[in-house]
């Protein structure tokens, strides 16, 4: 067996705020986030020699990172989520206007994303992965990403009563934008 | 409404784009919003227990590699 080399070492260093931002984004709570990102290391470590040099490293972390997520979430019960309620009621949800939607309001928007959901526009939205690289992290199609990310988009606009469906310009994605208006 | 002339596609990330930027139109509220909630995140001071967390392995592993 092969030691881990300095520049795997180095590399894992370098992705730890990224793979934290994901495990919060996840996980919704800091401290069961720095415990995933623990275990994605240690796993990460352990496993070092089924990495392909060359390979997008920040992805394959990300990929441990989210199976790890969902095994120890089937062993809870689920219960890793946001105990419901709690995360819902301090959101005040007051119409956002444009330019001034609220980075507390948003969060809280997102906690109430299904996971498939929040983790598809992280991915795509915000860590930068590609649709093809997202779907290989979540080991499901394109196509799945693609619906997730649009539901997840759509879903954000109506808690956030975001009614800019035009901001978005013409991409066929939007296009699925139901005009909601609830009140 | 002109968004200010900030423009996320140079992400920190190593993902490829394609053409049309950020997928979630670059110039939308939610697009901008998670950037910011994530760019937050990712700037969160990382505690120390995961550089320690690292040496620990290192040190644990055999010094001398067998194949």
């Amino acid at each position: 067996m092969a030691a881990v080399s300095q520049s795997f070492k180095t590399e894992l260093l370098g992705a730890i705020p990224s793979l934290r931002a994901f495990a919060v984004s996840l996980t919704q709570n800091a401290d069961k986030a720095d415990d995933l990102v623990q275990e994605t290391l240690v796993k990460a470590w352990d496993k070092h020699e089924s990495f392909q040099p060359g390979t997008n490293l920040k992805a394959w972390l990300f990929t441990i990172l989210r199976n790890e997520f969902y095994s120890q979430m089937r062993k809870r019960g689920r219960e890793v989520q946001d105990s419901d309620g709690i995360m819902t009621a301090r959101l005040a949800v007051h119409p956002a206007q444009h330019g001034q939607l609220d980075l507390k309001d948003f969060r809280g928007a997102l906690e109430q994303l299904p996971e498939d959901q929040r983790e598809a526009i992280i991915l795509i939205g915000a860590s930068g992965f590609s649709y093809e690289e997202a779907a290989e992290i979540c080991g499901c199609a394109v196509g799945t990403i693609k619906s997730r990310v649009s539901r997840a988009r759509a879903r954000l606009q109506d808690i956030l009563k975001i009614s800019g469906e035009d901001e978005y310009g013409p991409d066929a994605i939007s296009a699925q934008v139901t005009g909601s208006n609830a009140a | 409404m002109k968004e200010m002339s900030k423009n996320s596609t140079t992400g920190a990330a190593g993902g490829r784009r394609n053409g049309s930027g950020n997928p979630l139109g670059p110039n939308s509220e939610i697009a901008r919003k998670l950037k910011q909630y994530y760019d937050e995140l990712v700037s969160d001071e990382v505690p120390d227990r995961f550089a320690q967390l690292l040496s620990q392995l290192e040190e644990a592993e055999p010094a001398e590699k067998k194949d």
